[in-house]
């Protein structure tokens, strides 16, 4: 990743524009107390509860509190993430920089950026780092590792099959180091570390695709947790189909699209249970990947750089955004020099795909 | 050249030009790396400084430690203690003073620097949050002009706000000095605020950081002789300066965090005043 140091702004100009800052902030304040102290009972009350709980008045659309600032010392609110109590004046003080959210009476900061918290039922992308004898600790972007035991994947050779010595031992046949895979947090610890499982078809070791990482949770774009998190959509230029993995916690995979277990539980319908295991186990734990075609890989790569433009402006990665970038995407290969080979989407480019994605 | 002192009783300007109580230019900015968690990079003066956070993350297997011990040096730390550890590394460049040293990995000033820094830092932190796992530090010193140690601790406080980890307050951190030596014995000698490299080397001078607007001292390292009558003025306009340095550095996270809201990168905040209507 580049560095980015912008050039110092020329010190006047930089004062004049904080000055301006302060007295919009001043001149808000002003106009807002003395909106506040009509006759209604309603604005009484809401200046009292400005005056006592709020420590300097806000921008109401662009307030950001920073560490160290007071958001109230109001006893009736309870403190949520992002923020501590001051045992001595029982005020409510921001530990992070971030904006305000509140559920009823829980005052919670969301930072602007943070690693990513879990949170049971996420579907998260994650990378083994170790492998322990009856579990596998996996790399999900959190602030701890997060644990997979042998007990929650699906065995081999019939789907809920109990595990057995023989599978402790040959632990490492199913998932060993680097490997990546698609999970679902089951459950959390007290300590915030989260134990995975991937008792489902649709989860397990992931191959035949490209991996990439966008920051987690909290500003500067990223993924967001939505109800289609996992899709197949079709590839412009004869690419075939193309599998996109969303995970919550930023890492995203996308694959060329192979008959999924779910397509062979229909067939299973009518040939029988049996053969759905057999076909099912062979192919689950390979790490080979299976032959995949020159313009699959190019598209493939092109969504790639969509997902890397968008993060790159600030937009949200999201099932509609990634959708709309790519066929734009698409159509500026086709239009550009290079054809379809240009598969570049950052510099101006990136500037350009992100303008035509947030003017619709 | 020794440093001149005697013209400064004269017009009250210091050899940069500036009074007593005025700091240098002062210019951060943060999310400077994209692949970090959290970055900044902050101009004190011609002291110019780049950090980089990582973490909180929970340091896995060491690498080759199966093949060999030798890799599995330092850092081991973490492992299974409740609270996150915080390790701080300090690179000085080679360039960035004028006489081009070689600073090896292990001099003990930088040792100290790292040690000062990570204590300070860990306890603002909220580290009990982070059991099992280490938030690393790394500072890299480019142009080396004085008030190290407050540069370094100005800019991991920076990062460390970028990367959202939870903590008590700002740890901001200035340096102060007096105007005449400690073997003049001059009675009258003003304390001066944050020294340049040429005034450190000639002038006592302490380095204070204050956690957040109050006057809580974090941390206090004086390493020169200096007249006891002297000190109680040179901490005074020392947290004094640490206030001003914490206004400076709260403005730039406040610039950066209301631009990403007009942007739209992050959801807007709810005001408190619209709770008590429902």
């Amino acid at each position: 990743m580049p560095i980015t140091i912008l050039a110092p702004k020329p010190t006047r100009q930089a004062h004049s524009h904080n000055g301006h800052n302060d007295d919009d902030a001043m001149s808000d304040s002003g106009s807002d107390s003395s909106g506040a102290g009509g006759d209604d009972d309603l604005d009484e009350m809401v200046s009292a509860a400005a005056a006592a709980g709020l420590k300097s008045q806000r921008d109401s659309k662009y307030e950001i509190v920073t560490p160290g600032e007071v958001i109230t010392d109001d006893p009736q609110w309870m403190r949520g993430h992002g923020t501590y109590v001051n045992p001595a004046t029982s005020a409510i003080i921001s530990s992070v920089a971030g904006t305000v959210s509140r559920t009823n009476k829980l005052l919670s900061v969301r930072p602007l950026r943070a690693r990513y918290t879990p949170e049971v039922g996420d579907l998260v992308v994650g990378r083994i780092v170790e492998v322990q004898a009856k579990r596998w600790r996996v790399d999900v972007g959190a602030t701890q590792l997060a644990s997979l035991p042998l007990s929650a994947i699906n065995l081999p050779g019939g789907i809920l099959r109990k595990r057995t010595e023989t599978d402790e031992l040959q632990i490492r046949t199913f998932f060993a180091e680097g490997d990546l895979l698609i999970a679902e947090v089951q459950q959390l610890f007290q300590d915030g570390g989260a134990v995975l499982h991937t008792r489902s078809l649709k989860y397990g070791k992931l191959r035949n695709g490209v991996f990439v990482a966008v920051s987690g949770m909290g500003g500067g774009g990223g993924v967001v947790r939505s109800r289609r998190q996992v899709w197949t959509m079709d590839a412009a230029n004869g690419g075939g189909q193309i599998d996109v993995v969303l995970g919550v916690n930023g890492f995203v995979w996308i694959s060329k699209h192979v008959e999924t277990p779910e397509g062979l539980v229909e067939k299973a319908a009518t040939t029988g249970i049996t053969n759905l295991e057999e076909s099912v186990s062979a192919t689950m734990y390979s790490s080979q990947n299976d032959r995949i075609e020159v313009d699959t890989m190019r598209e493939i790569a092109r969504l790639r750089g969509v997902v890397i433009a968008l993060v790159e402006n600030g937009l949200r990665v999201d099932e509609d955004m990634l959708i709309r970038g790519y066929h734009e995407a698409v159509e500026m290969a086709m239009v550009s020099a290079d054809g379809l080979d240009d598969l570049y989407l950052g510099g101006e480019k990136g500037e350009q795909l992100a303008a035509v994605l947030t003017g619709i | 050249m020794p440093l001149d002192t005697s013209a400064y009783s004269l017009a009250l300007l210091r050899v940069d030009g500036r009074r007593w109580n005025e700091l240098r230019r002062i210019h951060a900015q943060i999310r400077t790396q994209a692949a970090a968690d959290g970055s900044s990079y902050l101009e004190m003066g011609h002291t110019k400084v780049m950090c980089v956070v990582n973490g909180p993350s929970e340091p896995g297997p060491r690498r080759g430690g199966v093949g060999g011990t030798s890799a599995a040096g330092s850092g081991g730390g973490g492992g299974q203690s409740k609270d996150a550890e915080v390790a701080v590394s300090v690179v000085v460049a080679g360039f960035s003073s004028v006489d081009r040293k070689r600073r090896g990995k292990n001099d003990k000033r930088i040792l100290e620097l790292q040690s000062t820094i990570s204590s300070a830092l860990g306890a603002s932190l909220h580290t009990h949050l982070f059991p099992h796992s280490t938030i690393s530090i790394s500072l890299h010193v480019l142009s080396l002009d004085g008030s190290l140690l407050a540069a370094l601790i100005n800019a991991a406080t920076l990062a460390c706000v970028d990367a959202g980890i939870p903590m008590t307050d700002y740890v901001a951190a200035c340096t102060a000095g007096s105007t005449s030596t400690y073997a003049a014995n001059d009675e009258s000698a003003d304390p001066l605020l944050d020294l340049n490299h040429q005034e450190e080397q000639e002038l006592p001078g302490l380095t204070v950081a204050t956690l957040g607007d109050s006057d809580r001292v974090a941390v206090l390292v004086c390493e020169s002789r200096v007249q006891v009558g002297r000190l109680e003025g040179m901490l005074a306009v020392g947290v004094d300066g640490c206030k001003q340095v914490r206004g400076i550095i709260d403005r730039v996270v406040r610039d950066k965090g209301r631009r990403m809201l007009q942007e739209g990168t992050v959801e807007k905040g709810v005001g408190l005043e619209d709770m008590d209507l429902d």
